[in-house]
Parts: C-alpha cells; sequence; structure tokens
C-alpha cells in the first residue's frame, strides 16, 4: 500500500500558523510567565474543565509547549489563540467570546442579577409602606377566633 | 411594576431553558469540527516501520481517511481491524492513513505486528498534527475528499458503516 504514496526524502512537516509573527519573540523568565498565562486561556481538550495551563495530560503538555514555541517565535496572544480556534473551535477558548450564543453566557447572568435587584427592591419598598390593609376592626371571622381564644 | 418582573423573569427564564435546550441530547465529547468544509492541515510524518517521510500533501487525487489513534487508547482495538479490512476493500479507491499521537514507535510496531496493517501508519512525535486537527481524544477520523478537503469527521471507534456514510461525502 505504501508504494501509492509519492515517497520523499524530506524532513518531517508539522502543521504550522500560516501568518507572521505579529509581536516580538519573549525568552527567559518572561517567556515562562506568558506560557502560563496563554495556557491558562486555553482548555484541555481531553480534560473535565481544566485549562491547558493546570493540566498533566500529555495533550496539554503538547499544546503548552506549541504555545511556549510561538511566543518564543513572537507570536502574539490573540494569534495564538486563534490557531487554536481555528482547529477545535470556540471550545478551546476558556474565556468565550462574546458573540452568537456565547453572548448569553455573558448576558443572562447580568440580566439575572439585575432582576433579583428589581425583586429585591420592590419588596423592600413594599415594607416600608407598612401593611397593605390593615384588617377591619369588626371583622367577623376574627371576632369568632377572638372569642374562641378567650375562652380557652 | 409587579407584571414587570413577572415579565422579565419568565423572558430570563425562558432563555436559560432555551440555552439548555439548545445542548439537549448533544454530546459533549462530540465536538464540531470547525475544520470540515476547509482543506486538511498538510503534514509529512515518518512512517512507521520504514522510516520515510510521507507527505500526505500528496494524497490528493483520491479520498482519504486520516485515523488518529494510540496504542493506549482502548476502543482503538476495536476499531482498528474494522478499519484493516475496510482498506484491504478499498485500497484502491481511498487513501487510508493511520496517524498516532502521545505514544512511542516500539508500541505501535509491536500492536501491528499483533493485529495486522494494511495502511501505512505514520508518528505524530511533537503531537503538533493532531493540534492541527483538534483532536480531543482517539480515535477520531477524518474524511478527504479527493481535493484535500476535510468533508466529515467522527468521533470514536467506527464500524463498517460509519465509514461507508461518512465516505459516500468523500466521494461526491
Amino acid at each position: 500500500m505504501i508504494f501509492l504514496f509519492v515517497l520523499t526524502l524530506l524532513q518531517v512537516k508539522v502543521p504550522d500558523i500560516a501568518e507572521a509573527p505579529k509581536g516580538l519573540p519573549v525568552a527567559g523568565a518572561m517567556l515562562d510567565q506568558r506560557t502560563n498565562e496563554v495556557a491558562s486561556l486555553l482548555r484541555c481538550p481531553v480534560c473535565q474543565g481544566l485549562s491547558v495551563a493546570d493540566s498533566p495530560s500529555t495533550m496539554a503538555q503538547d499544546m503548552k509547549h506549541q504555545v511556549r514555541e510561538l511566543l518564543a517565535r513572537g507570536y502574539t496572544q490573540e494569534q495564538i489563540l486563534a490557531y487554536f480556534e481555528r482547529s477545535y473551535g470556540q471550545f478551546v477558548l476558556l474565556k468565550p467570546k462574546f458573540q452568537g450564543v456565547s453572548a448569553m453566557v455573558w448576558l443572562l447572568p447580568i440580566a439575572a442579577l439585575i432582576f433579583g435587584a428589581i425583586v429585591v427592591l420592590s419588596k423592600a419598598k413594599q415594607l416600608e409602606q407598612g401593611p397593605a390593609e390593615a384588617a377591619p376592626a369588626d371583622d367577623p371571622y376574627l371576632a369568632r377566633v377572638r372569642e374562641l381564644v378567650e375562652k380557652q | 411594576m409587579n407584571r414587570i418582573v413577572l415579565i422579565s423573569g419568565i423572558v430570563i427564564f425562558a432563555a436559560l431553558v432555551g440555552v439548555l435546550f439548545l445542548n439537549l441530547g448533544h454530546d459533549p465529547s462530540a465536538i464540531d469540527s470547525p475544520l470540515v468544509g476547509k482543506p486538511a492541515p498538510s503534514f509529512a510524518l515518518k512512517a512507521v516501520g520504514t522510516g520515510e517521510t510521507i507527505d500526505v500533501a500528496r494524497l490528493r487525487g483520491k479520498p482519504a481517511i486520516i485515523n488518529f489513534w494510540a496504542t493506549w487508547c482502548g476502543p482503538c482495538y476495536l476499531e482498528h481491524p474494522v478499519l484493516v479490512q475496510n482498506a484491504r476493500v478499498l485500497g484502491n479507491q481511498v487513501q487510508f492513513v493511520g496517524v498516532v499521537f502521545n505514544d512511542t514507535e516500539q508500541k505501535i510496531q509491536a500492536f501491528l505486528a499483533d493485529r495486522g496493517s494494511a495502511y501505512p501508519t505514520l508518528l505524530d512525535e511533537s503531537g503538533k498534527t493532531a493540534i492541527a486537527y483538534g483532536v480531543g481524544g482517539v480515535p477520531e477520523t477524518f474524511f478527504l475528499d479527493r481535493n484535500g478537503k476535510i468533508v466529515a469527521k467522527y468521533t470514536g471507534p467506527m464500524s463498517t458503516e460509519d465509514i461507508q456514510k461518512n465516505l459516500a461525502k468523500a466521494m461526491k
């Protein structure tokens, strides 16, 4: 079967970012720090809710290594996140983008907070105004209850 | 005031139910690939056993199946004979390629010697090819048309029916 391929004597070639770096190469302690910062924005695809920075899985380590390599070559955080997003989709971003259905993730908690505040304020206002209406003194039901209580 | 609060509550509740409903029945492990409909990322990796470098960009001209797997993956043991059988039957019409990552050549060779092989298996040592294809677990399989465009992705071990169903898209 292998003869069906056009065998080449080329070196191993792995997929890479097509565009040129837009930033400056990072090195040393700054490279370690930036690698962790960018890796913490990426979701480990084989874990349950762990970032690439936090996951001990080999897959996450490979991704972290690639983040480090790209930063060292001068790629910006935006370029690196976009590269991973092109392969994995928005799923790989731990901080969802403010667009489409993902916008609901941002908007719904704010809407729920405003709604809760309105409910609390309206109830507080009602309490300030006192009981809505005092029971009439000549209410036959209350008179009967009082009578029964006094008898006991 | 109470009516406004009630309506607001209903709207927020409906939105929450809507978001949950959208994801109802959706397998969280089956992530839609944004690569479907796009050209397959190009790579050239060394074939296990021969050590020859195989450039997958040269596969164009016939539909291809790129299967990501590993020897430590349980479901891959179930899928392997299915792929080998299909490759033997469809070998002239479809190019099958296996890509193994997070693994060692020694283990892969032992696996293939034990369970048979009918197509090239490439070793992705750095894991970069798997990352470029958005692989989140193994096995995962990509179906390419004759122009090298990804037409389908399958997550999990495939049956012959799964292969045929997805291959039909690549044969168009």
